[in-house]
């Protein structure tokens, strides 16, 4: 059996929280609180941490952590990245300007992602189909990267799922790629 | 970002009076950062160019963490935690007010006395508690 620590990140509102309860098989550990910040239409935001556990068909385990999305935990992602084997950063596509959005993102892990693989989640797509997965995947490319890019509704067991799937195919490759 | 922490303008100014004492009057004592439970800095004192915004933030995550901690352990609500280091200390503690809640971290070097420094954290916690406008 083997372990993996993903790590979830991304805006404020994207889902990170909800995707771990999604398909954690143990009640998920949430740090959420009262939001003050008016500028987020949200109730209550994560500012420590999320974590669920999800055993996978073959028995493997994913271990999953969940970052606050605000900037002023950035503290807490370098924390939270260490030992993670890869990288989920999920989008809203609502926000203002999601592409900046991920620019923090990519910014932010980019020390950890010369070394993770990445999946990235874009949400609320169907109602905000602007910025389009092209425009993502042309983004990244900007960064020198090149990540799966996909449009998820992480309310969706199967979506979360199919991010993680994505991203563990990428660290199989990489594995597989060390051991040629 | 705008930023609402539903706290009214003399809790508030209690809050900073009561910060800045803390650091004036107990010897060793360098930062004080009274934050809304979401990690934005409400009242604040310190010295040595310590950024109350980011202290904020991690007296958040800090207090967070160790409020799931308690849960988890089944040791109830939780009321403060205290960092030791090589060369002082921080304190930290949970306000439970009906309007907002709000976290306190009081920071000082090697020549703070633990015990003091956490009684007076406390009891300022309580002193901005029971000013909640709902304190029965």
């Amino acid at each position: 059996m083997r372990e993996y620590k993903i790590l979830f990140t991304g805006t404020v509102g994207a889902g990170k929280t909800t995707a771990i309860g999604r398909v954690s098989d143990v009640p998920p550990v949430m740090t959420d609180v009262r939001n003050s910040d008016t500028s987020i239409a949200k109730e209550r935001t994560t500012v420590g941490l999320d974590f669920g556990e999800l055993t996978l068909d073959n028995g493997d385990r994913v271990r999953m952590f969940g970052t606050p999305g605000q900037e002023r935990f950035a503290f807490l992602w370098k924390i939270l990245v260490r030992n993670a084997l890869g990288l989920v950063v999920l989008i809203d596509n609502s926000r203002p300007d999601p592409l900046a959005d991920l620019a923090l993102y990519m910014s932010g892990f980019s020390e950890a992602l010369r070394t993770i693989p990445c999946t990235v989640g874009v949400g609320r797509m169907e109602t905000h189909p602007v910025p389009s997965l092209d425009d993502y995947a042309q983004a990244i490319s900007g960064t020198g990267r090149v990540f799966p890019i996909l449009s998820v509704d992480v309310r969706n067991r199967s979506d979360v799922i199919l991010l993680l799937d994505t991203l563990l195919m990428q660290l199989e490759a990489d594995l597989g790629g060390e051991n040629e | 970002m705008t930023v609402s922490h539903g706290l009214s303008k003399t809790a508030t100014a209690l809050a900073q009076r009561e910060a800045r004492k803390l650091v004036d009057e107990l010897n060793g004592v360098t930062a004080a950062v009274i934050a809304t439970i979401d990690g934005f800095s409400v009242a604040s004192a310190v010295t040595g160019g310590l950024d109350p915004a980011r202290v904020a933030a991690m007296t958040s995550s800090i207090v967070a963490i160790s409020g799931v901690v308690s849960e988890e352990a089944r040791l109830g609500r939780q009321k403060s935690v205290i960092v030791q280091t090589e060369s002082g200390f921080a304190v930290f503690c949970s306000v439970y007010r009906r309007d907002v809640e709000l976290v306190i971290n009081v920071i000082a070097g090697e020549s703070a006395v633990l015990a003091l420094v956490s009684y007076r954290a406390a009891q300022l916690a309580r002193t901005l508690a029971d000013t909640s406008p709902f304190h029965a």
